[in-house]
């Protein structure tokens, strides 16, 4: 039998529609390659990391003029497809617009008591995995990076916001500080020229 | 299913999730949605098939937690049983 085709017509339709409809595509089957046609950059890049967190075969073919056809191919069983969209934040200055980096300098939050600390911070990071914004980044620093080893309580829904789009980065110096650079779970390592940069893109909102 | 145990102190929830994990139930502290009314700032999650191991936990109310709706970020709570 001949592979068979689905196609979705989702140019001009605002992030994050076009994942949306690549879900539920998938969640209904019946095909072997899904391709959806898009027009905007973010959506093309949220659709390829989708396909990949829904364990699709994914390809890119650009059409020109900022239109892309992405086609995804479920291979086996995939995963109940979870939340897999983060959007572009709208124009922002520092200060006046949302949060486009998040740091996480401590696996805690504030001074005091370290036990009632990191309770804090697990809660704040489960809390970011049912916002409606999630940011661009999400940068790990100093105890921060315990955060995303394994054992760690947050490992879960550091995952679950790297699969809505979120680029977890772990500070590599921390890591290796700390001795947990090959325990790292979830997300990059990065240095400190990222992290300056990343920093200085936009509005960002430090804790720890 | 899913359920939601609040507790009445942040104490008794850290207490429970500790007394579960040791009992091999696997749980998750989160805070406390704003939709249900706790007078601690934290409650347990957990995959249970009934509420028997979260009441004897301490459990001062249980919810049966609903995954969102395609697109849709937040859980919703309602009152167990």
């Amino acid at each position: 039998m001949s592979p068979t085709r689905r196609t979705l017509d989702a140019r001009g339709l605002p992030c994050p529609q076009p994942v949306i409809l690549a879900r539920k595509a998938l969640a209904e089957g019946g095909f072997d390659t899904l391709e959806i046609t898009v027009d905007d950059a973010a959506s093309r890049e949220n659709l390829l990391k989708f396909g990949a967190y829904a364990k699709c075969q994914v390809e890119a073919v650009d059409e020109g003029g900022g239109v892309t056809r992405v086609r995804l191919s479920p291979q086996g069983l995939a995963p109940a497809p979870a939340k897999a969209e983060a959007c572009p934040l709208p124009e922002g200055g520092p200060g006046g617009g949302p949060v486009e980096v998040v740091l996480l300098s401590a696996d805690g939050i504030g001074q005091g008591d370290p036990g009632l600390a990191r309770l804090l911070m697990r809660g704040f990071v489960y809390t970011l995995t049912e916002a409606e914004r999630v940011p661009r980044r999400l940068l790990l620093m100093n105890s921060g990076v315990k955060l995303a080893v394994e054992g760690s309580e947050s490992l879960a829904n550091l995952q679950k916001l790297e699969a809505r789009g979120v680029e977890v980065l772990a500070c590599g110096t921390c890591l290796e500080f700390f001795g947990l650079t090959s325990c790292l779970a979830v997300g990059g390592i990065t240095n400190m020229y990222e992290i300056a940069g990343h920093l200085m893109e936009g509005p960002t909102l430090s804790l720890g | 299913m899913l359920l939601l145990a609040t507790y009445a102190s942040s104490h008794a929830a850290l207490r429970a999730e500790k007394a579960l994990k040791a009992a091999g139930v696997p749980v998750e502290l989160i805070p406390v949605p704003r939709q249900v009314q706790s007078l601690c700032g934290f409650g347990l999650l957990a995959e249970v098939p009934d509420g028997v191991l979260l009441q004897e936990s301490g459990a001062e109310n249980l919810w049966q937690v609903r995954e969102p709706e395609a697109g849709q970020w937040r859980r919703t709570y309602e009152p167990y049983p």
